[in-house]
């Protein structure tokens, strides 16, 4: 009976864990919605980051929609009780396995570039985006993806290459199109 | 007091702003200084063309207000006036158009009369408008109004047009003599 209780756990433990990141965060300072100019400063927190299988967290990618322009990092995240390093933000980055990342931060492990930080968190980061000038409403979606070291190709025994982005913001440009009344004879 | 601020307010907004164009509008041949406006929305640009009826933009362009001159070519002219307002943002509006109908008025000449003939009618093309000058009664001259020259005005949607009319002295004869 206890061994069966065991293995229920087990597997309830799995399945609760397939992701490697929970409790994740945001503000944006001004909330949505959101007009051509408006200056938005985000800030991110992912709470834990549980590595199954040693693999490590590697890159925090910011996928943008088309309506955003003139992204500016203000503070990293941290790295509490994790490798030696530094986190390094980075617009494009190719890792040596091949794989495209960017615009975000990524972790340089200061004895192995090709993997992340043995940090399980918190990690908090802002920056900053700009509403891009369109008369268009355009796409002003605002996500972020986790990379782990087996996404990035330093780790093959990973066992959640897959986090999937989590939304900060899902909306449009707010455009304004004059309307012009009638034309008028003196 | 406050209902005669809003009532003088009111006044103020149709005297300024209250006009609205029939489309078409009506202008005269060969005028000129004619002013046409839109609502101003602050931070706007507006860009105006002008096309057909010999009409040219003399004045205003980029701002909600201008002045055109007409040419000679009478008629009804589709879209003669044509704005695009441009916001702050850079995004421009739909065009707003405005026909114009360039209104030329014709009197046709009469006359010279003598003190004694019949009253005659005025004519004006086109029809429909009114003529006034010394001698007319009712769309009509009256040569029994006298000698002179007369200067008749046939007048219509804010145009006019003129023609001269001389009454003459009649001949002066003399009694009848029985030698």
């Amino acid at each position: 009976m206890k061994k069966l209780l065991t293995i229920i756990l087990l597997f309830f433990t799995i399945t609760t864990y397939s992701q490697c990141v929970s409790n994740q965060s945001f503000t944006l300072v001004p909330g949505g919605p959101y007009q051509p100019g408006d200056v938005v400063t985000v800030t991110y927190t992912l709470g834990n980051f549980t590595g199954i299988n040693i693999n490590w967290i590697h890159a925090f990618q910011i996928n943008l929609g088309v309506g955003w322009t003139n992204l500016t990092p203000i503070t990293a995240p941290g790295n509490p009780i994790g490798s030696t390093g530094s986190w390094v933000w980075d617009l494009q980055n190719t890792f040596p396995g091949g794989f495209n990342f960017g615009p975000g931060w990524r972790f340089e492990n200061a004895g192995n570039v090709d993997w992340g930080t043995s940090s399980t968190g918190p990690f908090t980061m802002s920056f900053q985006v700009t509403v891009n000038q369109t008369c268009t409403p355009d796409d002003l979606d605002i996500s972020m993806e986790v990379f782990d070291d087996c996404v990035t190709g330093g780790w093959s025994n990973g066992n959640c290459c897959n986090d999937p982005a989590f939304q900060i913001y899902n909306g449009t440009v707010q455009i304004v199109i004059p309307t012009t009344a009638n034309i008028n004879h003196y | 007091m406050k209902k005669l601020l809003t009532a003088l307010c009111v006044l103020i907004g149709l005297t300024t702003y209250g006009q609205t164009t029939i489309n078409p509008d009506t202008v005269c041949v060969n005028s000129v200084g004619e002013q046409y406006f839109v609502t101003n929305t602050a931070g706007s640009t507006y860009q105006w063309t002008i096309t057909g009826g010999g009409g040219s933009l003399q004045t205003g362009q980029g701002t909600n207000s201008i002045t055109v001159d007409w040419g000679g070519a009478s008629g009804l002219f589709p879209n003669a006036v044509e704005v695009i307002e441009t916001n702050a943002s850079n995004c421009p509006g739909a065009p707003v158009l405005l026909d114009v109908f360039i209104l030329e008025l014709i009197g046709t000449t009469i006359g010279p009369f003598c003190p004694g003939d019949p009253t005659t009618p005025l004519v004006g093309t086109p029809a429909g408008g009114t003529w006034s000058g010394t001698g007319v009664v009712a769309n009509s001259f009256q040569p029994s109004v006298g000698v002179g020259n007369y200067v008749l005005t046939y007048t219509m949607a804010g145009c006019s047009t003129t023609i001269n009319v001389v009454v003459n002295n009649g001949p002066v004869t003399g009694p009848i003599q029985h030698y």
